[in-house]
């Protein structure tokens, strides 16, 4: 039964499940979009201020959300190509690339939301919170672009909100009485979001808990896939780009310079690559740009190796002379007649490269030095989580297995994959 | 043959101080290019302008980049680093207390690691397609995807939180002065026994990776297939003809390994708090010690180089053919 299940049936499922789950969310989203453009075609000036990175992001989430799956299902070739069998790996790739693309989607919150850290800090995985709605005081105009700003702030999740509060436990008689890690507060219930005549007090799930400032160590989960996945691929092209460069010039021009890049590899090969991304990140600081650039130079060694290696045994085929003499442009000689032989090599190294890379990234945030403050990145999770190691796991564990399991599926997609080009490897 | 082999090694030594200069080049170029001043951090505001004055020249960063250099490189030649902004001293007598205790610790971590591989290894051969086989196979491969960071975390979790019975840092305690040399000796090795497996397990996953995949390799050989048929027991087999030929690739892994290892397990180090080079480089970087990073970064390349270099010597041991390659 399971093994007639194929990567496409899981991909179409997957994301057939988020669409049932935040149905509500997804049709709020297309009310907000469709306001949005009305207003645009309508016209209107300062359309801009709304275009914000999260609206971007939401848009092209609730894009992609309809279109992938009918992609999948109206090609015939996206099927064929995806339809070999589920096997471990193969999911959690699957699961890290959807939470990379639908994460605004995926998520209820931005990963950055904090309120009442006294009642929302470091709760255990599956606890749930109380809390009480304010109502909307100034609901008066009705002008289309405040509108859509009102419905933009209050659909699009941010890193704030002034109309939810947390609390612990409450009661109501005239006034609404509530208590906060024991400090007692009073509201007036004409503030609050009424339900019967009873203020509305609704609960709030956090699946793996919140960490040390109230965040939802789920959103942050989620989001961090991007910035791992972000930087492994950016950095894994980077490279890529520069060790088949290096390795067709020198094999182009030969003679000196051949030695001379030879040695330079050995002299990257011969340090700890990780002192000198620390020692470049510490003296230059830390982005999420300088982080891909240079993590991408400090892996190019191997790929340069490899690549020169293919293309001096290529220099002497003859149908790459044939093609010399033709005169084809060297740019045109290496994508044409050059990476189409090599590129099989190489991508199993760049698998076991990503992999490489996302661990150092990791390893860098963790050493504080990776693009941890900025965004939610796994090694981040852990270094902050490390202080508060004697009360709560989760804060380590559900970060450190999310971590674990990538690398372990990656270094498997690689392994099976090399394992099908050449299947002496063990 | 004898005086080309000589030779060669002292051409390999050649090559590798040259990198190895490079190497400083490069890092006191990027030190230096770097923006902000070194100075800056070691000054207070109160300190009068002709103090601040004397204290940059004393860095010797008023010099213009080249002069600083040449001086350098000269200073290299007598064994000379300079003097640490930081700790105030000469960089080689700061290094040297902080390198004797990484090499004491990833000495003992090699052995841990090459014997543990090489043991469990065998046992997997022996029982081959067993289930102790496969599960240590499945486990070699997840132990090896784990980061550093989250194995240290974990056991510290495990066995300092839940169970409360060894340290979480350092390497000694703070009654250390009051004890006898047992405990003494106690007191250390309780406190490193966490760092220990935290540095070993992924150095053992991939020993008895390489190792296991070896023993197959080789045992499927057509010449055991003759030895079998010529009668020699599996013992003789395995401990004469398959065993030298599986380790063979092992020393050159070992001996990167180790190179590694004598720079610094710098997360280890980071997580146990350990007065080792890997959080020695780092701290020199965070607070801009200039001439400590490339003290730093010279004993690690130089260590490198050697245990490459030990390393081929010792598969020259074991196959005497390879002494071509080495000449060529």
């Amino acid at each position: 039964m399971l093994n007639k299940i194929k990567i496409w049936h899981f991909i179409v499922a997957v994301t057939g499940l988020i669409i049932i789950l935040r149905f509500g969310y997804i049709i709020d989203l297309l009310t907000v979009y469709y306001l949005f453009f009305q207003t645009l075609f309508a016209g209107k000036e300062n359309i801009n201020s709304f275009i914000t990175f999260p609206f971007i992001d939401n848009f092209i989430s609730l894009c992609l959300i309809f279109l992938f799956p009918i992609a999948i299902m109206g090609s015939t070739s996206a099927k064929k190509k995806l339809s070999s069998q589920l096997n471990f790996s193969n999911i959690f790739i699957i699961l890290l690339l959807v939470s990379f693309v639908f994460a605004p989607i995926i998520t209820k919150q931005h990963p950055d939301f904090q309120k009442n850290i006294s009642v929302t800090k470091l709760l255990p995985p599956f606890s749930s919170v109380n809390y009480i709605l304010l109502n909307e005081i100034n609901k008066v105009e009705s002008v289309q672009e405040n509108k859509l700003k009102d419905l933009i702030d209050s659909k699009i999740p941010k890193s704030y909100n002034d109309k939810i509060i947390f609390i612990d436990s409450s009661s109501f008689d005239a006034t609404f009485k509530y208590y906060q890690s024991g400090v007692l507060s009073v509201i007036d219930i004409n503030k609050l979001v009424t339900e019967n005549d009873k203020p509305f007090i609704g609960t709030k799930l956090f699946v793996l808990g919140t960490d040390e400032f109230g965040r939802d160590v789920f959103t942050r989960i989620v989001y961090g896939c991007r910035i791992s996945l972000i930087v492994g691929l950016g950095a894994v092209f980077v490279s890529f780009f520069l060790g088949i460069i290096l390795a067709f010039i020198a094999s182009q021009i030969g003679g000196l310079l051949r030695i001379i890049f030879n040695r330079i590899t050995d002299l990257f090969l011969a340090f700890p690559s990780i002192f000198l991304v620390v020692l470049i990140l510490a003296l230059f600081g830390s982005n999420i740009l300088s982080v891909i650039i240079v993590l991408g130079f400090s892996g190019w060694m191997s790929l340069y190796k490899i690549a020169s290696s293919e293309m001096i045994s290529l220099k002497q085929k003859e149908y790459f002379l044939t093609a010399e003499q033709i005169g084809l442009k060297k740019l045109r000689l290496l994508i044409r007649e050059v990476l189409p032989v090599i590129i099989v090599p190489v991508i199993v190294n760049l698998i076991f490269q990503l992999s490489n890379v996302i661990l150092a990234e990791s390893a860098l945030s963790y050493l504080g030095l990776g693009t941890g403050s900025e965004y939610s990145s796994w090694g981040s999770m852990i270094e902050s989580g490390q202080e508060y190691i004697t009360q709560s796991w989760w804060l380590i564990f559900i970060p450190g297995i999310t971590l674990i399991i990538t690398l372990l599926s990656i270094n498997e997609a690689g392994r099976k994959f090399g394992q099908k080009i050449n299947p002496t490897i063990g | 043959m004898k005086k080309d082999f000589y030779w060669a090694i002292l051409k390999r030594i050649a090559s590798s101080i040259l990198v190895l200069f490079l190497l400083v080049t490069f890092i006191f170029l990027l030190v230096r290019l770097a923006p902000g001043d070194p100075s800056q951090k070691y000054l207070s505001p109160q300190l009068s302008p002709e103090l601040a004055n004397k204290v940059y020249q004393s860095f010797g960063l008023d010099k213009p980049v080249y002069q600083q250099y040449f001086s350098f490189i000269a200073n290299l030649f007598t064994g000379d680093f300079g003097i640490s902004y930081n700790y105030r001293q000469p960089v080689v007598s700061v290094i040297k207390d902080y390198f004797l205790f990484t090499l004491i610790f990833s000495s003992i971590s090699l052995i841990i690691q090459l014997a543990l591989g090489y043991y469990l290894a065998k046992t997997a051969y022996r029982n081959e397609g067993k289930f102790l086989d496969r599960i240590l196979s499945a486990s070699s491969i997840i132990v090896f995807s784990v980061p550093a960071f989250i194995v240290g975390l974990i056991l510290i979790y495990i066995f300092s939180v839940q169970l409360d019975l060894l340290p979480t840092s350092g390497i000694k305690s703070d009654y250390y002065d009051d004890l006898n040399f047992f405990e003494r000796v106690q007191d250390y090795f309780i406190h490193l026994i966490l760092p220990m497996i935290t540095l070993s397990v992924a150095g053992i996953a991939v020993f008895f990776k390489y190792l296991r995949d070896n023993f197959t390799v080789i045992a499927n050989q057509s010449f055991i297939t003759n030895l079998k048929a010529g009668g020699f027991s599996e013992k003789e087999i395995f401990r004469y003809h398959i065993l030298p030929n599986a380790v063979q690739p092992l020393i050159s892994i070992a001996g990167i390994e180790f190179g590694i290892l004598l720079g610094g397990a710098l997360i280890t180090e980071v997580i146990f708090a350990l007065p080792g080079m890997g959080r020695l480089t780092i701290s020199a970087i965070f607070s801009r010690d200039f001439p400590l990073v490339i003290g730093c970064a010279f004993i690690t390349g130089l260590m490198m180089i050697i245990s490459n270099l030990i390393a081929d010597l010792v598969k020259i041991k074991f196959d005497k053919r390879l002494i071509k390659d080495l000449i060529t």
